[in-house]
């Protein structure tokens, strides 16, 4: 993981935080990014911040219900680690009130379980923007 | 929109600046003038001076003329003389006082005065003279004394000199008082051009000036005509507009319908939260709160701060103006306005949906409706008719038990709360048998109203009028039952009118017979249990078989409450009994489990005999449960052996299931069980071994005896 360019764009480093196997995968395939190089996935908030520490990534989506520490907490974490760090929450939960909370925590997007992967890459972009 | 402060601050700084110059030039023009004016008056005072004097050279001339004339004639020569020394001395005072005066810088001045430094000396000694000219000799009359004799030649010096000089000082000084003449009249012309200079550039400022006033004035109006249309704008929108400073705090102008919408006026200066807080929860409130401080940050783009608005449908209740209260639905927008530093204000846009909200509702709940209509008819068109009419006299036979119960009288709050229990039970079992037929829209009403009773019994006091709700809600409920009997029985009239009807559907098509209405043998049973424990293993995501066995020799007088007990015992069993699939291969038993029911005649009467094999129950587990539910001391459970522990579960209100479904977990199950059966006169026992099974074994006297004890 070197600091050289893709195709002329830095390289983001991405971390894919989700207790969904198959949601993990489906992040990962689905994004279209070349510039985003996958360092790391995480099925919860202890195993991300683990994680965080080793690879260091720029960007990173979060599930929220998630066992033994839940999204919002390790939101709260990583902030505390990297403040510059871009964090995008991936959820199912539709209530506001949690939306609002994570994006307080220091998230930087939102995006609503289930998604289409256009509404996934536009997220994805606005968080890179 | 109102003028910008922009352009109200250029509009200070030009009127600024129109009036300095205005005075600046008045200055200026004042200054010059003054200074012109002084140079003029000097020249003219000089040019007056130069005119006098050049008079007088000749005037000496002549009278050096007059007084040799008198001293040749032996006349009196003191006054010509006199008229001399006069003239002399005044043009030498005056030459020098306009030399002194040094306002007349001319060479004919200079020339002039060197003249009469010359000529000066040469009158001296005739000015001079005080002396006697004559002497009077009685020989020759009167002649010239030595004195006169010395003044003559003096006078004829001085003469000459007169004829050589005198033009020339005078050519001097009638030239020099042409220059002052030239001088002053220029320096009037400058003095004109100085005023026409300074009234022509006032004219100029003050047309500028009243211009500039005629723009203003223009402005103005518009201004002020922007902001009545501005005005008319926010009086006639139905959202209620306002804008948000910094400091989350509303802005002095907002729209009327705002104060319409939050019953206030006093909206400027007003913080966010102090608008909301008295109208929605303190959870809601910190949520807007965070909301709106996010909203100042530049962290997230105003598309994702849309789809995360807390505020898109906020339900508050308030005074509707006639002491009542009133529910409404608003809906608030908020759009960032940005200024060349950022964010400058957000704009809030307040809308009442009630209307909108309230006719959505309205669709969903007529579409639920009709939803529960097709699902009731279809779950009908898979139950026996005989079972569906028997359940139907069931419940109607139970709800106007329930009737009964609203209607007793009650006084105190523990003869309340027994009505509640006894409400609760009936609503139950009528859940239970509704469940096992798969009336799903009978069983979720019954669970609302259930519910409704629970929160009841949660007030820490009751009074009649707590049960209202209740009796609109049993009433509604009265109504599905009636108008599932109806479409029961036109559901049957189909049935018989298609012939030839697939022989499998065929036994279940029949009509029901008069004389079974209200018997139905428990040996029907067996397909409602099965289609049940189907169902409950769905939902509860369970695996399990359910054998029955002697069912056909259960008496009919115990039919009712064998079948009650059945259904309970079922739902216990899938519930809390049985495991989920990998719970159970972890404890390395079958994937799926086993429900065992077994009926019996013995010696003292009957046996009926449930038995699972699922986790058991654990007596830590019930004593804990029951603790926690305060249905026994810490004293108490300390005390308790097992055995007395197995009892807990036979105590009204008790259930170990923490959240409540429509299966299990209200805490009614076992009680109701135990209370039919004694009842009957019977005795229900418990053993269990935990990661085995769960055994209830239920003995019931002959039916004969149980006849006499019901009765």
């Amino acid at each position: 993981m070197g600091n050289a360019t893709v195709n002329g764009k830095r390289p983001f480093k991405l971390l894919i935080v989700d207790d969904s196997n198959i949601m993990r995968r489906r992040i990962e395939r689905s994004q279209q990014f070349e510039e985003l190089q996958l360092v790391g996935t995480a099925g919860n908030g202890f195993e991300a911040l683990e994680l965080f520490k080793k690879t260091d990534p720029d960007v990173v989506t979060m599930d929220l219900t998630m066992p033994r520490m839940d999204g919002i907490e390790c939101i709260s974490k990583l902030v505390a680690l990297k403040p510059a760090v871009r964090i995008l929450v991936i959820s199912a939960l539709a209530d506001k009130a949690t939306a609002v909370e994570a994006m307080e925590k220091g998230a930087n997007g939102f995006l609503n379980k289930p998604f289409t992967d256009r509404q996934l890459n536009e997220a994805i972009a606005e968080l890179m923007r | 929109m109102m003028p910008a402060a922009g352009t109200d601050r250029r509009r200070q700084l030009v009127t600024a600046a129109i009036g300095t110059a205005l005075t600046l030039v008045m200055g200026l023009v004042l200054f010059f003038g003054f200074r012109l004016a002084t140079h003029m008056r000097a020249d003219i005072t000089a040019l007056q001076a130069a005119s006098t004097l050049q008079t007088y050279p000749e005037e000496i001339s002549h009278q050096l003329n007059t007084l040799r004339d008198r001293l040749e004639v032996r006349a009196y020569a003191g006054q010509a003389l006199a008229d001399l020394q006069s003239t002399v001395q005044r043009f030498d005072q005056e030459l020098r006082q306009i030399n002194a005066a040094g306002d007349v810088d001319a060479p004919q001045l200079g020339r002039a005065l060197l003249l009469w430094h010359q000529y000066g000396p040469v009158l001296e000694p005739v000015i001079s003279f005080t002396g006697q000219p004559y002497v009077d000799s009685d020989s020759s009359g009167s002649s010239l004394s030595r004195e006169g004799r010395a003044h003559y030649a003096a006078v004829k010096r001085a003469q000459l000199f007169a004829a050589d000089n005198a033009r020339p000082l005078q050519t001097q000084l009638s030239t020099l008082a042409q220059t002052l003449q030239r001088t002053s009249s220029a320096a009037a012309a400058r003095l004109r051009s100085l005023l026409l200079g300074g009234v022509l550039a006032a004219l100029v400022l003050a047309g500028a000036a009243a211009y500039f006033q005629f723009t203003r004035a223009r402005h103005e109006r518009a201004a002020r005509e922007a902001q009545e249309q501005t005005r008319d704008i926010l009086k006639t929108v139905r959202e209620g507009f306002f804008l948000l400073d910094a400091d989350y705090r509303i802005g002095s102008v907002w729209s009327d319908a705002l104060s319409k919408m939050f019953g206030r006026e006093d909206f400027a200066g007003l913080s966010f939260e102090e608008l909301l807080q008295e109208l929605v929860s303190p959870a809601t409130l910190a949520t807007a709160t965070k909301y709106i401080k996010l909203l100042w940050g530049d962290r997230a783009h105003e598309n994702l701060m849309k789809s995360i608005n807390p505020l898109g449908q906020l339900e508050i209740t308030m005074d509707n103006g006639h002491g009542g209260k009133e529910t409404r639905f608003l809906q608030f927008d908020f759009h960032r306005v940005m200024g060349p530093q950022g964010i400058k204000h957000v704009l809030c846009a307040v809308g009442d949906i009630t209307s909108s909200v309230l006719l959505a509702r309205e669709l969903h709940e007529s579409q639920e409706n009709a939803n529960a209509q097709l699902d009731m008819m279809l779950g009908m068109m898979h139950v026996d008719p005989l079972q569906l009419v028997s359940f139907l006299d069931t419940a109607e036979t139970g709800l106007k038990l329930v009737n009964t119960i609203l209607k007793e009288p009650a006084r105190t709050d523990a003869e309340f709360r027994k009505k509640l229990s006894g409400l609760f039970r009936e609503l139950h079992s009528i859940k239970g048998e509704a469940s096992a037929l798969n009336l799903k829209s009978v069983a979720s009403r019954v669970h609302a109203l259930e519910d409704m009773v629970s929160d009841c019994k949660k007030r820490p006091e009751l009074s009649g009028s707590d049960f209202l709700p209740l009796v609109l809600k049993l009433d509604d409920l009265l109504a599905h039952l009636r108008g599932i009997r109806e479409m029961a029985s036109r559901l049957t009239a189909l049935k018989d009118s298609v012939p030839a009807a697939p022989p499998a559907a065929a036994p279940r098509a029949e009509p029901p017979r008069p004389e079974r209405r209200n018997a139905i043998k428990v040996e029907d049973l067996t397909p409602i249990l099965q289609s049940m424990a189907e169902r409950l293993a769905q939902d509860h995501a369970k695996r399990f078989k359910l054998k029955l066995a002697g069912l056909a020799e259960v008496p009919s007088t115990y039919s009712a409450t064998i079948k009650d007990c059945l259904i309970q015992m079922l739902r216990n069993a899938a519930v809390h009994g049985i495991e989920a699939p990998e719970a159970r291969r972890a404890a390395t038993k079958d994937d799926a489990g086993l429900v065992q029911v077994e009926f019996r005649k013995v010696a003292e009467g009957y046996e009926l005999v449930f038995e699972d094999d699922g986790a058991g129950i654990s007596v830590e587990a019930l004593r804990a449960a029951a603790l926690k539910k305060q249905l026994i001391s810490e004293e108490e459970a300390a005390g308790m052996d097992n055995r007395a522990s197995m009892a807990l579960i036979f105590r009204p209100g008790f259930s170990i299931q923490e959240d409540v479904s429509m299966d299990a977990g209200r805490g009614v199950g076992m009680d109701v069980v135990a209370r039919s059966v004694y009842a009957l006169g019977g005795k229900i026992g418990v053993s269990t071994h935990p990661g085995k099974y769960t055994r209830f074994k239920i003995v019931l006297p002959p039916a004969d005896a149980a006849s006499s004890a019901v009765a």
